[in-house]
């Protein structure tokens, strides 16, 4: 990008400018925080995700005062139980962009729930466990989910049709031993484990594919046979950050690594911005993702119908010039369903389009709801019957909406 | 109309700056600062390089941007972070000390709006980290996205030096 500025227009308007600019390098350092207050109740929290388990109660778990809490809802988000907390002592959570806690609920209404927090000065993450037994009334204290110590970020959790938690993080631990050979090391590994004891235990952390994106959030699904998926950034040849799927054969067994996408973003950096991954009852992969390669920049979609092997090409969502961000999707009863956030300078709109043909044709996109200050990603979540927009908001709260459209 | 420049000039040079504190805490950035540090730099080639306490290859970009500041008395060096709240003005400064940056113009976002603050900087931002713009003296930006390669930057830096009156 480069612009130029006339040269008078520019000595003039800094003389102007100058004065104000010195006033406030003079005032105190105040927080400019993302949260409307500091206590731990939902009204302050920063990040907020929803499951459904699977009687039809909404389960919330919500990052607010530095705790994690829960609480739930059985009348569809109209009304919610009193917050259970989760954590006692104050953690310094994992605030980035792309964390936020995870919670999975299984048949019985059991809840497994993972967070990052970061546990030393030079913010190195660690990804913590817990569970209830007595559906949500208390939680076991949380724990690592590995005894390694380096750093991990990034969890995803779910349970598969057996009953098993299946996790994926990401996780640095194979940095030492690189640079110890005299090797540099990009990127984190893409590690997994399950648990089959409802998310107390897990097994040994295994590697699914090493040197991926260390910064960006992971996308969990389970394929029709209840095998897991998982979208992530990966870093290809040259540095390159563009998206790869892997279909896991069993909880215990990563499968090969495709590639979503040839975007060719080739960047150094965290780009604080992971995918979302559906598979439909046709067992098509939808995903979408955000990029700023050189072959297309902005938010995408595709959709696999061999298992992951290959992709449509990417179509583009949102408008570009509204900085169009966090892309989510869902396969819900009534069809696809796609949201995400845009950025006119003022308000954060969230967008919605829906497919009825399997991503094949896209209805036009339209505003369901904006606010204009900060928020966290839009949410999508089906209860099996309808599909459900969630999201945390600093000003106007939490809003969680049926999407229209469906019945 | 020359007068006039060459006095708001001359007023320019004699006001105190807030870079001249030294290692002073950084400062604040809200809506309406990127507009005053572009205002306030004008003339000037300035390096403004943004990044975060909890982003990996910050770590390794920083120290190698302290020793190009000192390198380079010439270039105007601001770094700005720009990592989500809730930011961390003592990380921060503690990361900039260490990697000689301390006495850079530092800067810290201050605004719970993150993308607001961006929106103002470049609309097509998305909040990647690190991130350099090189501001040449006539104005001209170039945006580097990721760890920039120090080559680059002195190869930017001499053809500036080069434009000196």
């Amino acid at each position: 990008m480069t612009y130029r500025r006339p040269a008078a227009l520019t000595v003039l308007a800094t003389l102007v400018a100058v004065l104000p600019n010195l006033a406030i390098a003079q005032m105190s350092h105040q927080h400019a925080s993302e949260a409307a207050c500091e206590e731990t109740v939902l009204r302050c929290a920063t990040k907020v995700t929803p499951a459904f388990a699977a009687d039809g109660t909404l389960w919330l778990a919500w990052m607010a005062g530095g705790q994690i809490s829960v609480a739930n809802s059985r009348d569809q988000g109209k009304s919610f139980s009193a917050p259970m907390q989760v954590t006692r002592e104050r953690l310094n959570l994992d605030w980035g962009p792309d964390a936020r806690p995870k919670l999975a609920i299984d048949q019985k209404g059991e809840v497994a729930l993972a967070f990052s927090i970061f546990r030393d000065q030079a913010f190195n993450g660690q990804v913590l466990t817990t569970r209830s037994t007595d559906g949500g009334r208390s939680f076991d204290p949380p724990r690592p989910i590995t005894a390694n110590n380096e750093s991990q970020r990034f969890e995803a959790i779910g349970f598969d049709p057996t009953g098993a938690v299946f996790a994926v993080w990401l996780d640095k631990r194979n940095r030492v031993p690189a640079q110890q050979r005299g090797e540099k090391y990009d990127g984190a590994g893409l590690f997994f484990a399950a648990s089959k004891d409802g998310g107390a235990t897990y097994s040994d952390a295994q590697l699914a594919a090493d040197n991926t994106c260390e910064c960006c959030r992971l996308a969990l699904a389970f394929d029709g046979s209840g095998h897991p998926v998982v979208v992530f950034r990966n870093i290809f040849e040259g540095g390159v950050r563009d998206h790869a799927i892997v279909t896991f054969t069993d909880l215990a067994t990563a499968g090969e690594v495709h590639r979503v996408s040839r975007d060719d973003w080739q960047i150094a950096a965290c780009p604080h911005h992971g995918p979302s991954l559906t598979i439909s009852s046709a067992g098509t992969y939808h995903v979408t993702w955000y990029t700023n390669g050189k072959a297309r920049k902005g938010l995408f979609y595709a959709r696999s119908r061999d298992g992951g092997k290959t992709f449509s090409d990417p179509l583009p969502v949102g408008q570009l010039n509204r900085s169009p961000s966090r892309p989510q999707i869902i396969a819900g009863p009534q069809g696809l369903v796609m949201a995400w956030k845009e950025f006119d300078g003022r308000k954060t709109s969230i967008n919605l389009m829906t497919s009825h043909d399997d991503g094949a044709t896209w209805s036009k996109p339209t505003v369901v709801v904006d606010t204009a200050d900060s928020s966290d990603h839009p949410l999508l979540v089906s209860d099996g019957r309808q599909t459900y927009l969630s999201w945390m908001t600093k000003v106007d709260g939490y809003h969680f909406q049926a999407i229209e459209g469906e019945p | 109309m020359t007068r006039h420049l060459l006095a708001a000039l001359i007023l320019l040079a004699t006001l105190p700056c807030a870079r001249a504190a030294g290692e002073s805490a950084p400062k604040p950035f809200e809506r309406g600062s990127w507009q005053r540090l572009l205002h306030e730099h004008a003339g000037h080639p300035t390096l403004v390089h943004f990044w975060g306490v909890t982003c990996g290859p910050c770590k390794v970009e920083l120290p190698q941007l302290g020793r190009f500041m000192k390198d380079h008395p010439g270039i105007d060096v601001v770094t700005i972070s720009a990592d989500l709240v809730p930011n961390l003005p003592d990380a921060t400064k503690s990361m900039l000390n260490q990697a000689g940056l301390g006495s850079a113009e530092n800067w810290i976002f201050d605004d719970g709006f993150a993308e607001r603050l961006r929106f103002e900087i470049d609309p097509a931002w998305q909040g990647d980290i690190p991130r350099t713009m090189l501001i040449g003296r006539d104005g001209t930006i170039t945006t580097i996205e990721g760890s920039a390669e120090m080559t680059d930057l002195n190869k930017w830096s001499d053809a500036q030096a080069a434009t000196t009156r």
